[in-house]
């Protein structure tokens, strides 16, 4: 019974963390609207796997791969708005998602687990995938930190003193898109943007730099994941709603501290 | 030194360069003049490696731009950078960039670098704002902020395209004395700017565009005749003191 607490308190844990992590960087880069798309892509990729019987990770986190390198290589060949981009692919990726599903007769599908999120449905093997996830994050983020600040400040610039752009920023949407595939389950489709933006907006309210940002990030993060999964325990309430409520709260809190801690 | 050779460039099929051929030899002083719309940022784009070329070449010390700018850096003042005003970086942290090319993938700024930063950043007026915010700046203090950035690896071309946008009179007068200073520390300068007083004053070679070349001379030589060619008969020369 407690294995089982322990198993969803640490899928919590690490699956805020990791999308507190990125945070800061999605919203600076103003790509908080891609994580929100490849939330929704990634249904199609679930929808393919149960069709074709494959791993349902890993047929997922290929496919919402592809397509976000395909969305960032089409805005910039035909140079098309990257928003309208990610509508055509999100709108389409959700259509295909409903008619795989709907071609899988007779498959009863827990869908409201994959689109609220559900952390007492995680599996011991996607806890793995879950702390791999945080190690890779934390790499990523802490090796190319020099080149990720420019790459966010002004990629044509950035890309003109010689930062290595296209690499940093192909391995950015990979490590994106991995982040909400194996995030999913414990933070669902529909709220896994929300943990992709509040902690970050939360934390440039209590800070001025981004190293500082990305640290505060992950332990409003932890904070909010410990609170949500107190209060759905108490109050049997769905932990991925309450951490996202929490973090709001704490966002609100915040903006009262703002003009204390930068004078505006 | 940088030679143009042929050049020409096209957007929606309208002209916007014109078979410009052109040789900057190092130690000079050039201006870029000539009225909006002309092309002069484009050129100057094209040089940086901002926009592709279409026909012509552009060589840097003998050696193609852009395979010059794989190993090399061009100081560059842009007229106007995009950027988000509350983006959490310091006046240091944007002058900085402007070293990052020298470092291995991944590697961190040391002390060293930072003192140069902190360098750059005397040489151009603003060492005590080093560690503010950039959101906190003026106008001025900006231009001063970046042209520090094109000053931190010490390159031996610098570019600058207006670089008397947001400043006053005077300011603009001191911004070309420090420019005079670096040109006889041996850089190379091209800078594009409308002020015809101030280029005659600082400047040893005009180059007049207006989709095409219409000389590039010593700054003395160009006459009232080259000045209405380049910018129509609009123009009206006035004398005028700071």
């Amino acid at each position: 019974m407690y294995a089982f607490i322990y198993q969803a308190i640490i899928a919590a844990f690490l699956s805020s963390f990791s999308l507190a992590l990125f945070s800061p960087l999605v919203t600076l880069r103003q790509v908080s609207y891609m994580g929100e798309a490849l939330s929704h892509i990634a249904f199609a990729g679930i929808a393919l796997a149960l069709l074709l019987e494959l791993n349902l990770q890993l047929t997922t986190l290929i496919f919402v791969i592809i397509v976000a390198l395909a969305i960032s290589w089409l805005s910039q060949r035909h140079k098309l708005q990257e928003s309208n981009t990610i509508t055509i692919f999100l709108s389409v990726s959700m259509a295909l998602g409903i008619t795989l599903i709907s071609l899988k007769k007779g498959y009863s599908f827990d869908l409201e687990s994959y689109l609220f999120g559900n952390v007492l449905m995680v599996s011991q093997s996607e806890i793995y995938h879950l702390i791999v996830l945080a190690l890779l994050n934390i790499f990523f983020i802490t090796f190319f930190y020099k080149e990720l600040f420019y790459l966010s400040y002004n990629a044509e610039m950035a890309k003109f003193y010689r930062v290595p752009v296209g690499l940093v920023n192909t391995l950015f949407m990979i490590l994106l898109a991995a982040n909400i595939v194996i995030t999913l389950r414990a933070a669902g489709i529909i709220l896994v943007s929300a943990q992709l933006i509040l902690p970050a907006v939360t934390s440039f309210n209590l800070v001025k730099r981004l190293d500082h940002s990305i640290i505060s990030s992950a332990l409003i993060a932890i904070l909010a994941a410990s609170g949500g999964f107190a209060l759905s325990w108490w109050l049997d309430l769905p932990t991925g709603a309450n951490i996202v409520l929490l973090e709001f709260v704490f966002y609100l809190i915040s903006m009262l501290f703002k003009p204390l801690i930068k004078g505006a | 030194m940088i030679e143009i050779r042929n050049l020409s460039y096209k957007i929606n099929g309208n002209v916007i360069l014109e078979d410009i051929n052109l040789a900057l030899a190092e130690g000079e002083f050039a201006a870029l003049i000539g009225p909006n719309g002309a092309g002069k940022s484009t050129l100057i784009k094209l040089i940086l490696g901002f926009l592709p070329l279409q026909t012509g070449s552009i060589h840097i010390d003998g050696i193609p731009h852009l395979e010059w700018l794989k190993r090399n850096s061009i100081g560059y003042l842009p007229q106007y950078e995009e950027f988000n005003r509350h983006f959490p970086a310091t006046v240091r942290d944007i002058v900085l960039m402007g070293l990052v090319g020298e470092l291995p993938l991944g590697s961190r700024f040391k002390t060293s670098h930072r003192q140069r930063a902190i360098q750059a950043l005397t040489f151009t007026g603003i060492a005590h704002l080093a560690g503010h915010q950039i959101g906190s700046l003026s106008g001025g203090e900006l231009q001063r902020m970046f042209l520090a950035r094109a000053l931190v690896s010490d390159n031996k071309y610098l570019i600058l395209d207006e670089p008397e946008a947001s400043l006053d009179q005077p300011g603009v007068k001191s911004l070309f004395a420090l420019l005079k200073d670096l040109n006889k520390a041996g850089k190379t300068i091209l800078t594009i700017s409308h002020d015809l007083n101030i280029l005659s004053e600082y400047c040893s070679f005009l180059i007049c565009l207006n989709r095409k070349l219409h000389c590039h001379t010593s700054a003395e030589l160009v006459s009232a005749e080259i000045i209405h060619k380049t910018f129509g008969d609009t123009v009206r020369l006035i004398e005028k003191d700071y």
